[in-house]
């Protein structure tokens, strides 16, 4: 069974609120005994939706928590936001497609850096994504 | 030169909803000057009393460092005690309050002391209040005067945060500067090394620094090392697409070194694809690259 041991939340209001979520991810991974190579993918992942919530909503939150399965250690992300939702998922987690003429790789390359992903999303209901890193044994 | 008051565009309409909110009435301010009296009779020895205080504590006290400042900061203190029994709350009240905000963080009194000591001023003039005036009159006089004292530390606070402010500028404005320190490393090869977070407007001014002087030293090659940026993200990534097809149109050919196997790794997961600029491990192969290009090469000198 999946228990929080911690968790912290960290307001994204302004484009420097990105680089404090992405330091809280980095530290948080490498204290718990995370290798470079997964503490570096769940740093840029949060890095990316942590950019789209201010990117596309204005400003929202993250949700950052301690996991534990009795085994290994996980981070589980939520990034919150109340801005327009997305209208075309699957075009979104294909990748490739971007309203804001950027290179459109950074929800379909975010799934590809961590173990859990989930996006609810509706137009005009904000956006919720979820992910989980675990530690290698 | 414009006023601390101006810069902090604190005008006729300012004053107004601010002693609005404070509750300062005319009536206040004629109650206050009608204390004069009163205040000038107390005046010495609440001063007294109030350095005795500061003295008495070394937070405070190492403000004070020797007589001719003490004799300065009370007189200043007489000043500022007897202002506040003029019955006058206009621009150039606030003007004089600022000041008086704006010198006490200049000597780097924080506003928990100067909060702290205001509590004490504010308990001495209770205290006379209270024992030379009718019961009524001594706390409608107080009550006029915790007004206008808050006005003031309203208007402190202020000082204090906008010295604070433009502190901060300055330094972000340095850093600025600092952070695309473009480097000159041969005749047309320039070098780049981006240290730290890059936010949208620092990649901005990368651009723009870095299409700069690819113009100014006719470059060729522009050599971008990140091995000081912590996370590239796709953000990142594209901001260093866009500046190569930048330099592309201006001439020259960009090189990206100081790449992580971490970063590597990462950047392969993204899903982006960076093989429009030649990329490198180590800085040096990314000179020795620059070089042949040019078609130049380092050799050992021969003895």
């Amino acid at each position: 069974m999946v228990e929080t041991v911690q968790s912290w939340e960290v307001p994204i209001a302004r484009e420097d609120d990105i680089v404090l979520v992405r330091r809280k991810a980095r530290a948080l991974a490498q204290e718990r005994g995370f290798d470079a190579f997964a503490a570096a993918a769940l740093t840029t992942a949060a890095s990316e939706l942590a950019r789209n919530v201010w990117v596309h909503a204005g400003g929202g939150k993250a949700i950052i928590e301690e996991l534990t399965d009795g085994y290994r250690t996980g981070i589980r992300m939520t990034f919150v936001d109340e801005g327009p939702g997305i209208t075309d998922v699957e075009r979104v987690l294909q990748g490739g497609f971007s309203t804001a003429r950027s290179l459109g790789l950074g929800v379909s390359g975010t799934r590809r850096l961590v173990e859990e992903f989930d996006l609810q999303t509706a137009p005009g209901r904000g956006t919720r994504v979820v992910i989980v890193k675990w530690t290698r044994f | 030169m414009r006023t601390l008051r101006t810069r902090l565009g604190f005008d006729q309409r300012e004053l107004q909803s601010r002693r609005a909110f404070f509750d300062i009435q005319d009536e206040d301010l004629a109650r206050l000057a009608e204390l004069r009296e009163l205040a000038l009779k107390h005046m010495d020895d609440i001063n007294e009393e109030f350095y005795t205080h500061l003295l008495s504590h070394p937070e405070t006290k190492r403000f004070f460092p020797d007589d001719a400042t003490i004799r300065r900061v009370k007189r200043l203190q007489r000043e500022y005690f007897l202002g506040l029994f003029e019955g006058r709350c206009d621009l150039e009240y606030v003007e004089n309050r600022l000041r008086v905000g704006a010198a006490h963080e200049q000597i780097g009194m924080s506003p928990r002391w100067y909060i702290g000591a205001y509590r004490k001023y504010l308990s001495q003039l209770l205290d006379r209040f209270t024992n030379e005036l009718p019961v009524g009159e001594g706390r409608i006089g107080y009550d006029s005067v915790l007004k206008l004292i808050m006005f003031d530390m309203s208007l402190a606070i202020d000082a204090y945060i906008a010295a604070n402010l433009e502190t901060l500028g300055r330094h972000q404005a340095a850093i600025r500067e600092l952070s695309t320190p473009v480097i000159k490393v041969q005749d047309r090869i320039l070098l780049l090394p981006l240290i730290g977070a890059i936010d949208s407007q620092r990649a901005q001014q990368v651009m723009e620094t870095v299409l700069l002087r690819v113009i100014e030293e006719k470059a060729k090659v522009m050599i971008i090392d990140i091995a000081g940026v912590p996370v590239v993200d796709t953000k990142v990534a594209d901001h260093l697409m866009k500046t190569t097809a930048a330099m592309r149109l201006v001439g020259a050919q960009t090189i990206l070194t100081g790449i992580s196997a971490q970063v590597a790794r990462t950047i392969i997961q993204l899903g982006v694809d960076i093989s429009a600029m030649p990329t490198l491990a180590r800085l040096q192969d990314g000179i020795e690259l620059a070089l042949s290009m040019l078609g130049q090469q380092i050799t050992k000198a021969s003895t």
